[in-house]
C-alpha cells in the first residue's frame, strides 16, 4: 500500500487540464481598481524631482503613490541595499538613485487599467544621469561611480578559498591549463506573468493573493517596509504558472500591499489588482547571474589534479538580491566535484548598472560547473586521457575533503553517477579495480567517423556536477507541517498544512504521498491545506532544490507525532512540527573552510551533438543524464524535472540570447528572446534515474530540481568541440557565434 | 458609434448564447477573460509568441490575444472550459494528467485546444505531426516529451473508440 515510489497523479492537474485552476491574475473582487507602475527606464541616475499633479487629477485616478508613501523604504533578501520605490521623501538613504532601468518610481492606482496606464505616462521625472557601469570587471575597480554611495566599492562580497599552495603545486604540474570563460544572462520566462490582487481581509489584514516562493519571506519584507507587525500581513499563494528562481525576490508584493493599505487609510476601502505585461515581466524582474571566470588547473601526467586557481566576477546589477548566496555556491562548484589537494579561489559580487540579478535554477551552480567541466575536458584533451576516466581519477569520494576542508555528507555517489551515465553513453568499463579509477574508453563502435565531406560534424561530450539541497553556509534551514487526523475508530482524513508554494515542481502532490505514506492511508484520504501565512507555518522557499527534502521530513514528523496523539485516543489529533536540517557552517573570510552543506545530488550527462558547420547550426541529437535522486518518491515527476531542466538548460546554452546595452534592454520580449519551442527539444533524451539513499533525507530522497541543468552546457561545449576542434569559452553557441568560431565570418 | 465605443457582442461561447453590451477596441482574450469571467484562457506574452490563449474560432484555432474582439461577433467560441468536464475528461485532457504532462499549467489550456484542432484535422497524425500541432505552444516546465507522448496517446485512444468519428463529438 505504499505511495512513495509510486507516479501517482498530481493533486492539481485536473483542475490545470479544465482550466478551472486560477492563478493569481484570475481572481477579482467586486469594485476593485487597477494598478500600474512607472518604471525608471533609464540604467542610473538621481531623480531630482517627481511631478505627479497631472496623473493624480485625471478622472478615475484614486492615488498616485511615490517614495515618501513607504514608511520604511528598504527591501532585500541578503541585505537591504533597495528602495522599494526610487524617490524623495523617505527616510532611507539614497533612495532618490535608480541604478536599473527596472527601478519602480511610482504607483498609480485607478479605476481602470487602462486610466492608470494613462495616467502613469503623464507623470513627469526631472532625473540628473550618472554614469553607467556596465562592465563588472570596470566597476570592481572603478571607485569614483559608487552605485551604492554608502559603500566605499562597487564590491559587496569576496570569498576566499585558500587550501595548500597553489603555486608550489604547479611548478610540480606536467600540464596546467589556462581558461577565461563567460557565462550568459538567462531570463526565467515563467509562463505566467507578475500578477496579484490586494485588499484588506475580514480580520483587516492587508493581503496580497500573488505568485511567489516563500509566503513567509514575502509577508516579512512586506510587513517591514509598511512598518505593520507580522500578523497584520497575510500572502496568499493559488496556482502558480512557472518560477524557477524568478520569484524569489519582490516584483509586485510589496508595492501592492503598499497601495492597498494606504488607500484604507484614506477611507478608500477597495481591492487592487495588478496583472503585468510579459514586457513588464522581463523588465522587472531579476535574472540569472553572468559569471566571468578566469581560471588555471594544473595536473600530472597521469592526470592527477594539483592545483586549481579561480578568480570569478559576478554581475550583480543594482542591486544584491541573492547574489551573496549565489556567488557562495559559484565558490563551492567552480573546481567541480574531484579532489583538489592545492586550491585558491577570489569570488566576487560587483554592483552594475545592468539587469539586477538573483536566483535561477543552479544558483550559481551552472557556472561554477561550466568552468570545473571545461577545464577537466581541455585538461583529459591536453593528456590525451579519455574525459570519463580522467573524472574517476579525481572524483570525490566518500570522506574525501571539499575545497573548503570538510568532508561531502556521508552517501557519496558520484562516482557511480559517473561510471553508470558513461556505460549508457556507451563507454566501456576495462577494469573491476573498485579501489582505483576504472578506466573507461569510450567504444570505437559508437563513434561514427566524420565524413570528410559532409558539413555535418558529429560530436560527444561529457560532465558531471554536484548539486546542494537546502540553504548553504549557515543560513538557517527548517520547515513546519500541521497534521491534524480526524476520524473515529479508523482514520478518515489526514489534513496537512503546509505553506509549501506549488510552481508547477509537484511538491503538493509529494507532500500528500508523504502524509498518506505516514499515516498509513490511502492518498485519497489527505487534504491539503496550503500556502496562507494565517494557517500555515514558514515553510522556507522553494529554491535550493530542497522542498521535497525538508517537507517531506517535516510532514512525516507531524504526521508521526499526530498519530502518537491519536493512539492516545485524542480526536481530532493535531501535531505542529518544525523539521531542522543539519547544521552548515558559513565560509571563513580568509580560508573559506565551513561545512557548507548538508545534502547533495550527483548528476552526469553525455550529450551528443551534430554541428551544421555551413550554418552554424547544433542539432541535439541525444542527452544522456544519470541523477541520483536518493529516492523518488514519484517518478513520473522526477522525470518530468529531469526532462524540463534539460530542454531550459538546452535553451540556455543554444538559444537564449539576451542582450542588453549600455543598460538598456534589448531582447524584452517573447520575439526577441526565444526559448525553446517543442521544435528545439534534443530527439531524446534517456534519464537514468538513481537511487543511492541520501541518510538524512526523507525516504532517502534528495533534492534534483535544479542538478540535472548544470553540466548540459560544459557537456555541449565538449560535444562541439569533439566534432568540430573549437573550444567555445561563451555562450549561447548561436549559429552567428559557432560560424565565428569556425572563422566563417569576418 | 458613440464616446465610450459600446458595441453589442452577439455570439456563442461553448455552445451557449451570449449576448451583451461592452466597451469595444479590445482583444478576444479580454473579451472572454474580464467580460466572461473565463480566465481559462491565458495570456502570456501578448504578441502571439506563446499560445497560451489558443482558443477555437468557427473551428478554427486562433490567438486570442491577436483576435479583435468584434471579429467573433456571430461567431462560435470555444475555451478551455467548453472542452470536457472535471467528471469526464476529453481524452486529450485525461491523458496530459496520466502522462504527467501537467506542471505549471499556464500551458495546459492552450496546448490541449491545440491538440483538439491538431486531431481534428488529423486524426491518426506521426510523432513529427504532433510536434508541429503544438509548435505555436511555449512551455517552460515540462521540455515537452510528456505533452507530446500524452497527446499520441489521446489520438489512440480517440481511434480505437470511434475510428470513424471526430474529436467534436467529445466536447461538451
Amino acid at each position: 500500500m505504499s505511495t512513495i515510489g509510486k507516479s501517482v497523479a498530481r493533486v492539481d492537474a485536473l483542475g490545470k487540464v479544465t482550466g478551472e485552476s486560477r492563478y493569481s491574475g484570475d481572481f477579482d473582487l467586486p469594485n476593485q481598481a487597477y494598478m500600474k507602475i512607472l518604471f525608471a527606464n533609464r540604467p542610473h541616475a538621481i531623480i531630482k524631482r517627481i511631478f505627479t499633479e497631472q496623473a493624480e487629477a485625471l478622472p478615475g485616478v484614486l492615488a498616485v503613490f511615490t517614495a515618501k508613501d513607504v514608511p520604511q523604504n528598504e527591501y532585500g533578501l541578503s541585505m537591504p541595499d533597495q528602495p522599494v520605490l526610487c524617490g524623495l521623501g523617505s527616510a532611507k538613504p539614497f533612495a532618490d538613485r535608480v541604478r536599473w532601468i527596472g527601478d519602480q518610481i511610482a504607483l498609480v492606482v485607478a479605476e481602470t487599467e487602462e486610466i492608470a496606464a494613462k495616467a502613469r505616462d503623464l507623470i513627469r521625472v526631472d532625473y540628473e544621469d550618472l554614469p553607467v557601469l556596465t562592465d563588472p570587471l570596470e566597476a570592481r575597480d572603478n571607485h569614483e561611480v559608487l552605485l551604492h554611495p554608502d559603500r566605499g566599492s562597487n564590491i559587496f562580497c569576496h570569498y576566499r578559498i585558500r587550501k595548500g599552495d597553489v603555486e608550489s603545486a604547479f611548478a610540480e604540474a606536467d600540464v596546467i591549463i589556462e581558461g577565461e570563460y563567460r557565462t550568459p544572462v538567462q531570463e526565467h520566462a515563467y509562463l505566467q506573468p507578475e500578477a496579484g490582487l490586494g485588499y484588506i481581509d475580514e480580520a483587516g489584514r492587508v493581503t496580497v493573493n500573488v505568485a511567489g516562493q516563500w509566503t513567509h519571506k514575502d509577508q516579512e519584507q512586506i510587513a517591514h517596509a509598511l512598518g505593520l507587525p507580522l500578523d497584520q500581513v497575510r500572502v496568499i499563494y493559488p496556482a502558480i504558472g512557472g518560477a524557477f528562481g524568478g520569484r524569489e525576490d519582490m516584483s509586485i508584493q510589496i508595492v501592492l500591499a503598499l497601495a492597498v493599505w494606504r488607500l484604507s487609510q484614506r477611507g478608500i476601502n477597495r481591492p487592487v489588482k495588478i496583472i503585468w505585461s510579459r514586457e513588464e515581466s522581463i523588465l522587472g524582474h531579476h535574472k540569472r547571474h553572468p559569471y566571468w571566470i578566469l581560471t588555471r588547473w594544473g595536473a600530472k601526467k597521469d592526470g592527477k589534479l594539483v592545483a586549481a586557481e579561480v578568480e570569478l566576477v559576478a554581475d550583480s546589477g543594482g542591486y544584491a538580491y541573492t547574489s551573496t548566496k549565489v556567488l557562495g555556491n559559484a565558490t563551492l562548484m567552480c573546481t567541480g566535484p574531484y579532489d583538489i589537494p592545492n586550491v585558491k579561489v577570489d569570488a566576487y559580487a560587483v554592483y552594475t548598472n545592468n539587469m539586477v540579478t538573483g536566483a535561477f535554477r543552479g544558483f550559481g551552480g551552472p557556472q561554477g560547473a561550466f568552468a570545473a567541466e571545461t577545464q577537466m575536458n581541455r585538461l583529459a584533451e591536453a593528456l590525451q586521457m579519455d574525459p570519463v576516466e580522467i573524472r574517476l581519477k579525481n572524483v570525490l569520494r566518500e570522506g574525501d575533503l571539499l575545497s573548503v576542508g570538510t568532508p561531502l555528507p556521508k552517501g557519496v555517489s558520484m562516482p557511480e553517477v559517473i561510471e553508470q551515465c558513461a556505460v549508457k553513453a556507451g563507454w566501456e568499463v576495462l577494469s573491476n579495480d573498485r579501489s582505483q579509477a576504472r578506466a573507461i574508453k569510450r567504444s570505437r563502435k559508437d563513434a561514427p567517423e566524420n565524413d570528410r565531406g559532409s558539413n555535418l560534424k558529429c560530436g560527444m561530450g561529457f560532465a558531471a556536477a554536484f548539486k546542494n539541497v537546502g540553504f548553504s553556509f549557515g543560513a538557517p534551514e527548517q520547515c513546519w507541517a500541521t497534521a491534524e487526523i480526524r476520524g473515529g475508530a479508523e482514520i478518515e482524513e489526514v489534513v496537512i498544512s503546509h505553506a509549501a508554494a506549488e510552481v508547477g515542481q509537484g511538491v503538493h502532490t509529494v507532500i500528500g504521498q508523504a502524509a498518506a505514506e505516514a499515516a498509513g492511508v490511502t492518498l485519497s484520504r489527505v487534504r491539503l491545506v496550503t500556502s496562507d501565512t494565517t494557517v500555515t507555518g514558514d515553510s522556507g522557499s522553494v529554491s535550493a532544490s530542497r522542498m521535497t527534502f525538508m517537507a517531506g521530513n517535516a510532514v512525516k514528523g507531524a504526521v508521526e507525532a499526530a498519530l502518537g496523539k491519536w493512539y492516545a485516543e485524542e480526536r481530532p489529533a493535531i501535531a505542529y512540527y518544525q523539521y531542522r536540517a543539519p547544521r552548515t557552517t558559513p565560509l571563513d573570510p580568509q580560508t573559506g573552510k565551513s561545512e557548507p552543506n548538508f545534502a547533495y545530488g550527483y548528476v552526469a550527462e553525455a550529450v551528443r551533438v551534430e554541428v551544421d558547420t555551413e550554418t552554424g547550426h547544433i542539432r541535439l541529437v541525444d542527452v544522456i543524464t544519470a541523477d541520483d535522486v536518493g529516492k523518488a518518491i514519484n517518478p513520473q515527476q522526477v522525470i518530468g524535472q529531469i526532462q524540463g531542466a534539460v530542454v531550459q538548460a538546452m535553451g540556455y546554452t543554444l538559444m537564449e540570447n539576451f542582450i542588453q546595452q549600455d543598460g538598456f534592454l534589448q531582447t524584452g520580449r517573447f520575439s526577441t528572446y526565444l526559448i525553446p519551442t517543442v521544435l528545439d527539444v534534443p530527439g531524446q533524451i534517456d534519464p537514468y534515474v538513481l537511487e543511492y539513499p541520501d541518510p538524512v533525507g526523507p525516504w532517502g530522497a534528495r533534492g534534483m530540481g535544479e542538478m540535472p541543468f548544470l553540466p548540459f552546457a560544459p557537456a555541449v561545449v565538449a560535444a562541439v568541440h569533439d566534432a568540430t576542434g573549437i573550444w567555445f569559452n561563451e555562450f549561447p553557441l548561436t549559429p552567428e557565434r559557432v560560424l565565428r568560431g569556425l572563422g566563417k565570418l569576418s | 458609434m458613440d464616446e465610450n465605443n459600446l458595441i453589442k457582442m452577439e455570439l456563442t461561447v461553448n455552445g451557449e448564447a451570449v449576448s451583451m453590451i461592452v466597451k469595444g477596441g479590445r482583444r478576444l482574450l479580454d473579451f472572454l477573460r474580464d467580460d466572461l469571467h473565463l480566465t481559462g484562457t491565458k495570456e502570456g506574452c501578448g504578441e502571439g509568441e506563446c499560445g497560451s490563449c489558443t482558443v477555437h474560432l468557427d473551428g478554427q484555432s486562433v490567438l486570442a490575444c491577436l483576435t479583435p474582439m468584434e471579429r467573433a461577433i456571430g461567431c462560435s467560441v470555444l475555451t478551455i472550459e467548453g472542452v470536457g468536464s472535471p467528471t469526464n475528461l476529453h481524452p486529450v485532457q485525461a491523458a496530459l494528467l496520466d502522462e504527467g504532462g501537467v506542471q505549471c499549467g499556464m500551458c495546459t489550456p492552450g496546448m490541449v485546444m491545440s491538440a483538439l484542432d491538431l486531431l481534428e484535422r488529423n486524426p491518426d497524425p506521426t510523432i513529427e505531426e504532433i510536434i508541429e500541432g503544438i509548435s505555436g505552444n511555449l512551455c517552460r516546465c515540462t521540455g515537452y516529451k510528456k505533452i507530446i507522448y500524452g497527446i499520441q496517446q489521446a489520438a489512440q485512444e480517440l481511434q480505437a473508440a470511434s475510428p470513424a468519428g471526430t474529436v467534436k463529438e467529445s466536447v461538451e
